[in-house]
């Protein structure tokens, strides 16, 4: 992991005299003392009690008769009760990641109390309303903690309300008001991140809001959507990349991923765009403008950002593969095509090792 | 990253506690009061009935079930179609027959009136599209009725009534047409019956 790294790294740099000892031991402590440090143990408690909320919603699917149901709200109410107490009293004595791991049971519960009274009025056709009703009630509790796991467990829930919107048919986005929605509970979901600083369930939201884009597209292979999301994609890309944007700072402060995923928007459109270009010259004419869409995005964010640099190196890769094939490869056959494919390789390894060795100098120069 | 705001510094986590679980509860509660006023003020509708197959799924084993009234023909409905594709309602009038089962008589995209001998049923919103086809095809809207959850390894019970086509629903419907399943039974004898709570 990075801190085995660090650690070693922080010794040679002793041990060649560069830093004295004591600076070394304060990064490292420093390091460690902070709290979105990855632990095993908080991660393992996380687990636990995700273990525990399946085993909890299971057993309100088994549907006892056994218990009346009035008293099986009342268990399912108490325990909601019950973790939000506990987890707030832990919180309160500063053991974060015990409360963390109760707060994640408090959401669950309220999640089988949902269920629980779908099945106890027997409840359909209204799985997105619960999965939404679910969503909202994992927020309330993410803001109310300023809790980083529930902002998890909230990203989670909006990708199971897009996926419930797919498992009643395809919806058709023109008219069903839910699909639209979606964007809307990411945008909660990176306010939440922000505010609860929970840092890596970011990307379940930007993820999600590609995984929307491209089921709009789908929905809708129209050649203005691709060119719109090509548009859309690059100009929020220099927006957050470009250090003159207004944006700029906010979007450094989210860390590599406004100008990685506007980055793969705006790829997306491209590609999107040459699957339905007629004729090969305009599907060469969009390759050509996916190649330089690659280096413009190596050139003015690449030095930064590694990763959109490796996204704008595989997209390079894969799009001389795609044009040479699709220009050569049916008169070369097999075996030209991996000749092809070998110098094409050559040719972008040739070319990544120029921009990363001018990278490095110029990341030398400014320091 | 700004890291953690200052407001959550100061937040006592009690007060947290207290927020979310109270409105998490009155969540909860007003799902199941406005569920069960349906059945303590819903009027009776006896509709018959059809298993189609149990199946597993997070909320436990339910029978999917299907009513003569799934189906609605084009010829009842008044007040036109919607003439594009829209995310539509069905109302329907329901009129008990001699065989004292309830039937479809109307059916409309718009709210129908209330009367002493019909009830008006409100389907789930459903995708529309217009077919071009004349006459338009059949309806096949939702009622919010469409399952039985059943305790774990009841789901064949029901089932066997498929064959005998004998399984009739009692179910309550409210003043805004919104339904809710009181009683299910096979050959008039009464298997589950729905408690208010």
């Amino acid at each position: 992991m990075y801190r085995g790294r660090m650690e070693r790294d922080l010794k040679r740099w002793v041990d060649l005299g560069l830093l004295p000892q004591s600076s070394a031991s304060a990064i490292l402590a420093e390091y460690d003392s902070r709290e979105s440090t990855f632990s095993v143990g908080r991660v393992l408690l996380a687990l636990a009690a995700l273990l525990l909320s399946a085993s909890l919603l299971l057993l309100v699917a088994a549907n006892w008769e056994a218990l009346p149901r009035l008293a099986r709200v009342a268990g399912v109410v108490l325990l909601i009760w019950l973790f939000h107490v506990l987890a707030a009293y832990f919180l309160g004595r500063g053991a974060k990641a015990v409360g963390a791991a109760l707060l994640i049971l408090g959401t669950m519960s309220f999640g089988a109390g949902v269920a629980l009274v779908g099945q106890m009025y027997h409840l359909s056709g209204d799985a997105a309303d619960a999965m939404l009703l679910w969503f909202a009630g994992a927020c309330l509790s993410a803001a109310a903690f300023a809790s980083a796991a529930v902002t998890t467990i909230a990203a989670c829930l909006a990708w199971a309300f897009l996926i419930t919107l797919y498992e009643g048919g395809d919806p058709v986005p023109a008219i069903e008001s839910y699909f639209w929605l979606v964007p809307v509970l990411a945008v909660i979901v990176l306010t939440l991140v922000r505010y609860t600083d929970a840092g890596r369930a970011r990307h379940l939201a930007y993820l999600l809001c590609v995984a929307w884009l491209g089921a709009l597209y789908v929905d809708n292979p129209e050649i203005w959507l691709a060119i719109a999301f090509f548009a859309a994609g690059f100009v929020a890309f220099l927006l957050a990349s470009l250090p003159r944007s207004p944006l700029y700072r906010l979007a450094s402060e989210a860390g590599s991923a406004p100008p990685f995923y506007s980055f793969a928007v705006a790829v997306m459109g491209l590609v999107a765009l040459q699957s339905e270009a007629g004729g090969a010259w305009a599907e060469t004419a969009i390759g050509v403008g996916l190649l330089a869409l690659a280096l413009v995005g190596i050139g003015l964010a690449g030095a930064r950002n590694g990763t959109v640099r490796y996204l704008a190196y595989a997209v390079f890769a894969a799009e001389i593969l795609y044009l040479a094939f699709e220009t050569l490869g049916s008169i070369l056959g097999t075996s030209g095509f991996f000749l092809i494919a070998g110098v094409v390789v050559a040719l972008v390894a040739w070319l990544v090792i120029r921009v990363e060795r001018r990278l490095g100098r110029v990341g030398e120069a400014s320091q | 990253m700004s890291g953690v705001l200052p407001v959550a510094r100061w937040r006592n986590p009690f007060v947290a506690a207290l927020v979310v679980a109270a409105l998490q509860t009155a969540v909860l509660g007003y799902m199941i009061e406005s569920r069960a006023s349906i059945l303590r003020n819903g009027k009776d509708v006896l509709l018959r009935s059809a298993p189609i197959d149990p199946r597993d799924l997070l909320r436990g084993e339910y029978v999917i079930l299907t009513y003569d009234i799934s189906r609605i023909s084009p010829d009842i409905v008044t007040g036109g179609l919607p003439e594009g594709a829209a995310k539509a309602e069905l109302f329907v009038r329901l009129k008990q027959q001699p065989d004292s089962f309830w039937g479809p008589v109307e059916a409309s995209f718009s709210p129908l009136a209330q009367t002493t001998d019909s009830i008006v049923i409100r389907s789930l919103p459903f995708s529309y599209y217009p077919s071009p086809g004349a006459p338009p095809p059949a309806l096949y809207p939702n009622f919010g009725i469409e399952r039985y959850y059943v305790p774990e390894g009841e789901g064949r019970v029901l089932e066997t009534a498929r064959s005998a086509h004998a399984l009739s629903v009692n179910v309550r419907v409210d003043t805004d047409g919104r339904a809710q399943i009181r009683q299910v039974s096979i050959d008039g004898a009464q298997v589950y019956e729905e408690p208010l709570y």
